[in-house]
Order: C-alpha cells, then structure tokens, then sequence
C-alpha cells in the first residue's frame, strides 16, 4: 500500500492542527489527495488517508462517497461539470450539455475516448444570475450562449 | 424511575432508556429496524412512531427510539396517526424491495413481512422500476449480501463500529443510491461476522451456511448454552427434521452474551450432524467389540471396576454439573480421583467473548471437586493404570484418539462418549448423549449457570448420561460380582 | 394594502464597487472593522452585543429566518458549560436559485470576518470555522486571505486590538453535498464523516461539533451584524417591516431580462424587484409562475407577484421567504418541467437516512419525470400529493424531505391542469408536436 506523498502529509499535519479531532481534516485533505494524484480518489489514496487519519479504509471509503465532489473511478484529465438545476435549465442548460458532449465527444457522465475530459451534469453551483453556465476544472464559465462552450472548452489542453 | 401512563396503564420505566425500550418492556411491540437495544440509536428508519402526549401540548407522533420518556408523559402505540405513520413508512420500504420472500432465507422471521402485515400495508402504489443492485454477494465466507433487500438500517455498520469496535462496513453512496459495502471487495473477517445476519431485520445480510437449508418455521427451536467455549453462551439450537441441526443463533443472556455470539461457537453444530454415532453399546468379544445389551454392559463394567479397582476416571470437560456430580459419587464408591481432560488453550481468544478456554464447564467440574489433567499426563496415567473410565461427549477425542488406540490391550477401558472408538484397550462402549441431546447445566467462566435444552433425541439406545451413571453407582455400591466371569465374552 | 414606501439604503452592497474591495485597505478606508473596535473596546459585554443583536431583529439569512439574537442566546453560560464552543458559518449555499453569499465572500470577505468576529464576542467563542461549499473556489480564496490579513494586522487570533478577545478563524470545505447546507449535517461534515443531519433534540448550542455548544450562522447573517453593532437596533429596523426588518439580498434569475442579486428591504414587493431590479419578464413575455425563496419554497403562480417579500407576507401567499432566491418562469416554461428539474435535485441530495426521503425524493422525481415525458396518468397527481403527505411536514430527522414535499403540494395546487394536460395529450404541451423531449442526454446516477 502505497503512503501518502511527504509533501501531503506535511499538510495535512499542519491542518489537523485546526481541530481538535484529528478527523476533521479528512474532507480538505481527500480535496487535495484528489487534486495532487491523479483527479479522482483510487483505492490506494483512500487507504493511505485512512492509515494517516487513524481511520478504517471503509470509513474513509463511506465519506468519500458521500460527496459528489469526490470521484471514486477515473475521470479525464479536464472535469466539464455543467448545472442542469432550475435557473441554468431555464435558460438553456440543456443546450450547453448538449454542446459540451459534442465537443469533448463524451456522454455524460462518461470519459471521452482520448481520455481528456468527463461531462458530468451537476445541481446548482450557485452562478444562478449568471446562468447557464459550466465548471472546468473547478474555474466557473457563467453567461454561456451554446458558441461560447467550444471557445471554453478548447482552452483546455 | 419516572412513571408514564402507556396504554392506559401507569408504568414505571428507565429514564435512561429511550421510549421504545419503555414500550418492549412493557409488552407493546412497537416495530423497529434501524433501532437494536444494542446498538446506538440513530432514528433514521421512521417505523418506531408513537403517539405521545405531554402536558397542555397536543398529542404528537414521534419515533420512539429518540424520544427520552418524562414524567407524567401519555403513550399511545395503538393511536390511529401512528399506525397510519408505520404504515406510510413500510410502502416507502417497499417501494424499492423486490418481493423475494419466496427464495428468501428470512421469509418468516423478517420485520419487513411482519410489520407490513401487522400494519395493514398491502399493495404498493408505485409502478416505477426497482433499483437494481448486487444481489448475492458474498462478503467472505460467512455472509452473503443482497443490496437490493437491504432497508438501510444501518445496524451492521453500527455492529462492527460499535460492538467488535472495528468498522467493516459502511453506507456507500447516498440518498436513493445508497448501499451496504465493505471497501473494494474486501470480505469481512473476524470472529464475529455471523451476528450481523441475526440483526438484519431483513433477508440483506444472510448466512452462507444457512442459504437455502430451511424454512424457519419448519424448525424445531430449542433454547441451550454453547459448549465451545467457557463463557457458555445463551443459543438456540434449531432443528429441521430426522435431527439435523440446520443452524445455532444467539439468545440474549444479559449476564453473559447480551445479543451476539462468536462464529466459531455459531457454526460449530455440523460435528453434531455427522453420522457413525455409538448407538447402545458394546464389549469386546473374540471378534473384536461387538454389539451387546445396555443392561450386559453396565453389569460387566460395574465387575471390570470392582475386580480391578480404583479405575482411573477421566471426565470430559463438557459433563454437566448433575452429570459431574453422579460421577464423584462412583468415583467415591470406587475410590478413584476424578479428573477432566483439559484441553490446550484456543487461540480464538479476545477481549469481548471467547474466553480461549474450549472447556464449556471447566468452573462446574472443578468446583465440585474434579481436577483438570491436560491429555498429556491423561495418557501417561492411563499407561500405567489397570482399568479405566473415560466417560463424556469428546472424551476420547480430547484425550487423543490415536494415543488411545496405542494404548495395550491390558488397560481395560471403558468408554462412554457419543462415537465409538476403534482401540484395542477398549473392553466395553456405551453410548452418551451429545449437548443437543441432553438437559443438565453448566458454570461459565464467571460462574453463571447455564442449561443445556434437548433440541433433539439421542440416538436409539442411547439413555441420559446421568442415567448411565446413575445406573454403575447402583450397581458398584450393591457389591456382588452380578455375572459368574467378570468380563465375559459374550 | 398601501404601505409607506420601503426607505431605501444599501450597506451590504455599499463597498463592492471598487475593484479591490475584498482587501483589508480597502474595507478599512471605507469604515470597516470600526464596529469591532467599539464592540471591543467601547465597553459592551457579550450579553448586551447578543441583546442588541436581539432588539435588532435581525433574522437568519440561510433560509429559515429564525431570530439570531434569540440564536445567540441558546448558546450556554460558560460559567456553567465551560466546554470549548464553536460558531460555525454556513457558507455551503447550495439552494437552488441561490447566489447571494458569494457576492458578499468574494467582494467583501473583511465584512463576513468581521461579523464573526463580533458573533464570536458575544457568544465568547474562540474558535469559528467558515464552512464553504467545496464548488466556491474564487470565495474560499478571497475569504482565506482576508482572514490572513486580518490576522496579520491582529484582528485575528490572539490579544484582537489588543484586548483579551481571542479567536481564530479556519477555513473548512465541503464536497458538493447540499445537505450539508442543514446545521447538524454541516457539523458533522466538518467533523470529517458523511453529512447525515442528526436528530434534534438535542440542539446544536447543547451538542454541537464534537458534542459541544456550537451556532451555526449563515453568511449574509453575519455580515449585516457589523452594521447593526456601529448604527444601532433602531437603525435596523428603520429598513424593512417590523417582523422583518433589514435589507435583503434577493437573487432573481430565471426569464428576466437582468438576472442578478440585489440588496432591497425586506417587504418590498416582488413585482418591483422583477420590475425595477430584474427588468421584468424576458422578451415581453408574461410571468407564468415563480419561486420566492429557492426551490424548497414552491412555486407561486404569477398572479402572486404583488406579494411583498417578507417572511409573513409570503407564508400568507402560500410559500416562504426562504433564501430570498427569485426564480421567474414565463409562459413558455412548463410547470411540470420544472417540478422534474427541482424533485429530480431532492432525489440527488437527500441523505438516505429516514426511509420516507430516501424512497420518497426518488419516487417524487420518477412520477414528475413520467408526467414530463407523456408518461404520466391521472392518478398519478393524487399520488404526488400523498407521497407528500407522507413525507412531511416533520416527518424525518431534518427538512430535506419537507423542502422536497413543499413544492409538489404547490404545483399540484396551482399547475393541476398543466398536469393533467401531459396526461391527455401524452406529451408537454408546450412542446410542438414532434418535437424531442427536452432533456435526451440522461444518465443514470452514479
């Protein structure tokens, strides 16, 4: 089982030092596991979390779960995540997915095929006077017509 | 104790305790899943409502399981609205459950069957596809799990988070997706496994070994004490037909086990189902031992013993307190020690209930005067004696059989033990009564009593060993040889 | 009804003009952190700025308007509970329609910290943790750094302008849970295990993080507290209505023509805020149905938009204030649609615990997802009110199930025959015939 990287540990060190259970760091440190090795939460991560966070593997498993935010199978290397909740679909959040699948090639939900990206549809992100709109990699795209979705997406390398 | 009015009835109850448990001791079964007096309570289920009403406020429906009792509080299980709120519930639960109580192993012990039917939910109103999930998925090899029968109660995460204080399992996912998992597809392990399928108030979380082996109410329930160990567990032994045991569950004994019991004791009956049993008795004739009357090999054992007297007397340490008690009398009458094999501590040991001593009634035989031989020195003494009696279910396992058998002819052995034993120093066998098959009682380790149950019959031939026993004692205290050739071969 | 006009005066919103308005330089050269200074230095106890807080009136902002002073008081007497205590600021804003919180986090966070601050004082707690929902990076940033400032120039920590007050503030993020947004499963969140609202009782100000006295406050609450501290009960209720006194951020968005989020005293009329701040219904169509608070408040239909927005104003109407969140439907929307979006969101979030949710949100989003696809029958629109029923009001351990419940009873209630038209005819009839279902690409939750 792999152990989490030094430089992550050292972090996580530092911010249990915010609570006064060691626990209560668990969230913003699967944040950063997530964000430092390799987009999505692996088996090996969530272990190496728990052996750090002096929890069970399936506690640490149970959490991440829970959260929407958290990805337990592989994504793609760019995260288009677009709100499909009330005001974004009044005002064309359909379109614009529909967009974002064509351009990445995904379904939703899916990795497209040369591994770039996942489309996933999620609920509100709170960008709703600013809607439609779509999160890449964790950057709000907000007022979005359907041509202003290739021009976003294609920035993404 | 604070006093509530329940059901009309003034009653005084723990204030300790949630009202649920108020409502169970005093004879009103309201229904519960997620709840388990064993457990934390998380009032998640919704099914425990009660109608309750406190002081000037009006009557309100609440779940039981969170709702502290208070002084001068006005209980009504039966009230209409909490009926109709049980009821709401159960076609909630239904919705998604896939009615497979025909191929389900706990169709008639299951609390979704029973509520519904005691809460007058008959058919569901949704025509929206059920989830799918896996259905028959083992989780090592004592569980098998079913996500799609799981309610989500939740008790089995709380098992193992709280009772064996080690998580093995969790809710994955949330909301409607939600569902019972262990990580990746790691099994369960542990001595404990076994109790989560008896919390289960659905067929979710089965046994391996019981999957498909019985209808519940085709078993014959007889309530016993687990031998495996000296911390004698309270089971229930239960008993399909033609004697096989189908399985072993825990009965709640607050003073030894609360609700949970080990998976060794748990699935330690298929020894009791093997055949080859010593039915009646037999002595040894010129063609080796033979089939011969009960009453014959009493007679001829009384003679062995008073011809060849003070006979080495080994007990196994699963006899009985009444059992033991008969036997210090005949070891008396013929002036013989008693001693019990005891046998080499049990790794199984742990800090919750196996105690690693396998001796059910070690505290019951040494109390009463026997004294424990490890089967080592059993052996040493048993080669160097004249005759010998070694008498109980498993003695001769315990002693060591194939030492037994290497035993010289000389020895003069009699044996009673519930299989017979292929050894040249065995003179006469008779046949005893295993833990299923008998009453009498048990001292655990901290000295509580606990009754064996018969849950099913011995095998023709084969009398109560304390009748047995009873039996030698009359004839070893009347004196005279009562065959003219002690040991004649018949 | 003709009531005196509303006196209009924007504080809120009164420094976010400049570009750096977020910095400690500029918060300071417009005023701030001066209320702090006169709470700690100008001879007020906790229990008076927690009176003040109270005659004030103000009310919490996160959705369910309870008074906050009265909040503050719940909180023990340490003399009695000397246990550690905790505010936790409930900045996960996660209703649907909702976007006010941001506006305040990202342009000024100084004003977020010091109404902690101040919270803090008065409940002497010495430990708050900004809870920020795990999608708002831009706000979790703008609000770390100014903590950072803030510490930096003494404001937080140890020895505050140079008092005995101390208190440190930390960061924490959410995960994209919206029930994480409820007070007992944001504390459980923070404490690092699945967001599942515990039951109450008992309350968070007698076991709340780690089982210790904890309040939990909304953003925007908290920023309007500075404001009350420096220009007094009075002041406040000078703006709004007596039962709800203080300037509002109302987001509308939808189909108008200037979606946004404007700061407006409570009991204005909906209608100016279409009219006036939003530019009124999009491309002259004709509002058709609204919500007034976010998705758990229901829809009201269009002929309710003279309803002042206020917390009593729009109980009487049949909803609730809520968050404040506007979201306007023209004639072209379908109900039904909308209903499918909204139940197909409390299906995504509830936390699975009480069976009534977990099954019921599912349920509610399966039946409006037929109805929208033609597939709906008749009976299906009793059993969407009796689904309801059964899953509110107080029903489960926390309001996830009633927020889902709310607005089915109100569709059913003012949009039956929108209903009962995709019945008959098999399909929206919004749609031309022919044309495809509006939402083709679904996928199964994950």
């Amino acid at each position: 089982m792999s152990a989490l990287p030094e430089t992550l540990v050292r972090e996580f060190e530092e911010l249990v030092r915010h609570y006064p259970e060691r626990r209560a760091a668990l969230i913003p440190a699967l944040h950063r596991c997530q964000e430092e090795l390799g987009g999505w939460l692996t088996p090996e991560t969530l272990e190496a979390c728990a052996e750090f966070f002096r929890l069970e593997p399936v506690e640490v498993f149970g959490v991440a779960s829970f959260y929407p935010m958290f990805k337990l199978r592989p994504v793609g290397k760019h995260l288009v995540s677009v709100c499909h909740n009330i005001s974004c679909a009044l005002r064309g959040a359909e379109e614009v997915l529909a967009e974002a699948c064509r351009v990445t090639g995904c379904r939703p939900g899916g990795v497209s095929a040369d591994g770039r990206f996942t489309v996933e549809r999620v609920e509100c992100q709170g960008a709703c006077t600013a809607a439609p709109m779509l999160v890449l990699d964790g950057v709000f795209h907000e007022n979005l017509g359907v041509p202003d979705v290739a021009r976003v997406l294609g920035g993404a390398r | 104790m604070t006093k509530i009015i329940l059901n009309g009835r003034e009653v005084e109850v723990d204030p300790k305790k949630p009202l649920i448990a108020a409502c169970h001791e005093h004879a009103s079964h309201v229904p519960m899943y997620c709840y388990h007096p064993g457990l934390s309570p998380v009032g998640s289920c919704r099914i425990c409502q009660v109608e309750v009403k406190q002081g000037e406020m009006p009557a309100r429906v609440v779940v039981a399981c969170r709702t502290p009792v208070a002084e001068g509080m006005i209980v009504n299980t039966e009230a209409p609205k909490a009926h109709e709120a049980r009821r709401q519930c159960l076609e909630f639960l239904l919705k998604n459950h896939p009615l497979d109580c025909p191929i389900c192993d706990k169709a008639g012990e299951c609390d979704l069957q029973d509520y519904a039917f005691q809460e007058n939910q008959g058919e569901g109103r949704s025509v929206e596809p059920r989830r799918k999930l896996e259905k028959r998925k083992p989780l090592g090899e004592v569980i098998v799990l079913d996500q799609e029968r799981c309610i989500l109660c939740s008790r089995c995460v709380r098992f193992f988070e709280e009772v064996t204080e080690k998580p093995q399992l969790t809710v994955a996912g949330l909301g409607s997706r939600s569902v019972i998992a262990t990580f990746g597809d790691r099994p369960l392990t542990g001595n404990y496994q076994g109790n989560v399928a008896d919390i289960c108030p659905v067929g979710a979380l089965t046994l391996q070994a019981f999957r498909f082996q019985a209808r519940v109410w085709n078993l014959s329930k007889a309530p016993s004490t687990c031998g495996e160990c000296s911390r004698g567990c309270a089971i229930s032994v239960e008993v399909l037909r033609k004697g096989e045991i189908k399985r072993v569950r825990p009965r709640h004994e607050p003073e030894v086990n609360d609700w949970w019991m080990c998976d060794h004791g748990r699935f330690a009956f298929p020894r009791l189902n093997e055949g080859g049993r010593l039915a009646g008795a037999l002595a040894r004739g010129a063609n080796g031992l033979e089939p011969c009357e009960l009453e014959d090999a009493l007679d001829e054992a009384a003679d062995l013993f008073r011809v060849h007297g003070r006979p080495l007397v080994v007990a196994s340490p699963w006899l009985t307190l009444e059992e033991g008690q008969r036997l210090l009398a005949l070891g008396r009458a013929l002036g013989s020690e008693c001693l019990f094999v005891s046998p080499e501590p049990s790794p199984l040991a742990d800090d919750f209930l196996h105690t690693g001593d396998p001796c059910p009634n070690r505290r019951g035989l040494t109390e009463l005067g026997f004294t424990a031989a490890p089967a080592a020195d059993v052996i040493a003494r048993l080669a160097g004696a004249e005759s010998a009696l070694l008498i109980g279910e498993r003695v001769a396992e315990l002693v060591g059989e194939e030492a037994l058998a290497a035993l010289p002819a000389a020895l003069r052995l009699v044996l009673v033990d519930t299989h017979p034993l292929d050894a040249r120093a065995a003179r006469l066998e008779l046949g005893a009564p295993d833990a299923s098959e008998r009453t009498g009682t048990w001292l655990n380790v901290d000295g509580h009593r606990g009754a064996l149950g018969i849950a099913r019959s011995a095998p023709p031939g084969v009398p109560p060993l304390t009748r047995t026993l009873d039996e030698l004692v009359r004839r070893v205290e009347a004196g005279a040889p009562t065959s003219p050739t002690p040991g004649r071969a018949r | 009804m003709s009531p005196a006009p509303l006196k209009r005066e924007v504080y809120l919103l009164s420094r976010i003009g400049t570009k750096d308005s977020h910095t400690l330089a500029a918060y300071r050269a417009s005023g701030g952190y001066k209320a702090l200074e006169k709470v700690l230095t100008g001879g007020f106890t906790p229990q008076q700025v927690t009176q003040l807080v109270k005659d004030s009136g103000l009310r919490g902002r996160g959705g369910a308007g309870f008074s906050t002073g009265l909040k503050w008081s719940f909180m023990p007497d340490p003399a009695k509970d000397p246990r550690p205590r905790y505010l936790a600021v409930n900045a996960d804003e996660s209703e649907p329609g909702t976007c006010k919180d941001r506006v305040l986090m990202e342009k000024d966070p100084h004003g977020l910290v010091e109404g902690i601050l101040i919270a803090c004082f008065a409940m002497r707690v010495r430990t708050a943790y900004v809870y920020v929902r795990g999608e708002y990076r831009a706000s979790y940033a703008r609000v770390a750094a100014a903590i950072a400032e803030a510490r930096a120039a003494g404001l937080v920590g140890e020895k505050i302008l140079g008092t005995d007050f101390a208190c440190d503030i930390w960061m924490h993020q959410g995960a994209g849970a919206y029930i994480c947004g409820e007070e007992t499963g944001l504390m459980e969140s923070l404490e690092g295990k699945r967001g599942h609202p515990r039951p109450k009782p008992p309350f968070p100000a007698g076991f709340g993080l780690w089982g210790q006295p904890t309040t939990v406050n909304n953003v925007e609450t908290l920023a309007n507290v500075p404001f009350i501290l420096e220009r007094g009960a009075d002041w406040f209720k000078s703006l709004g209505t007596p039962k709800s006194p203080g300037n509002i951020l109302i987001g509308i968005s939808g189909h108008v023509a200037r979606p946004g989020v404007y700061e407006l005293p409570l009991g204005i009329s909906a209608r100016t805020v279409l009219e006036e701040s939003a530019g009124g219904v999009w491309h002259g169509k004709k509002l058709k149905a609204w919500l007034p608070g976010g998705s758990s408040t229901g829809f009201l239909p269009g002929s309710a938009i003279d309803v002042a927005m206020d917390h009593d104003s729009i109980r009487e109407a049949g909803s609730m204030l809520g968050t404040g969140a506007m979201v306007m439907l023209d004639e072209t929307a379908c109900t039904v649609r909308a209903m499918q979006v909204i139940a197909r969101f409390y299906d995504h979030e509830s936390c699975g615990q009480c069976s009534q949710c977990r099954e019921g949100t599912q349920w509610l989003a399966q039946i409006f997802a037929r109805l929208e696809r033609g597939q709906g029958r008749m009976q299906d629109i009793e059993l969407l009110s009796s689904l309801a029923n059964g899953m509110a009001p107080g029903k489960t351990i926390c309001a996830l199930s009633d927020a889902a419940a709310i607005p089915t009873h109100a569709a059913v209630k003012h949009f039956r025959a929108e209903m009962e038209e995709h019945v008959r005819l098999g399909r929206c009839p919004l749609l031309a015939p022919g044309a495809p279902a509006t939402h083709e690409l679904e996928e199964a939750h994950a």
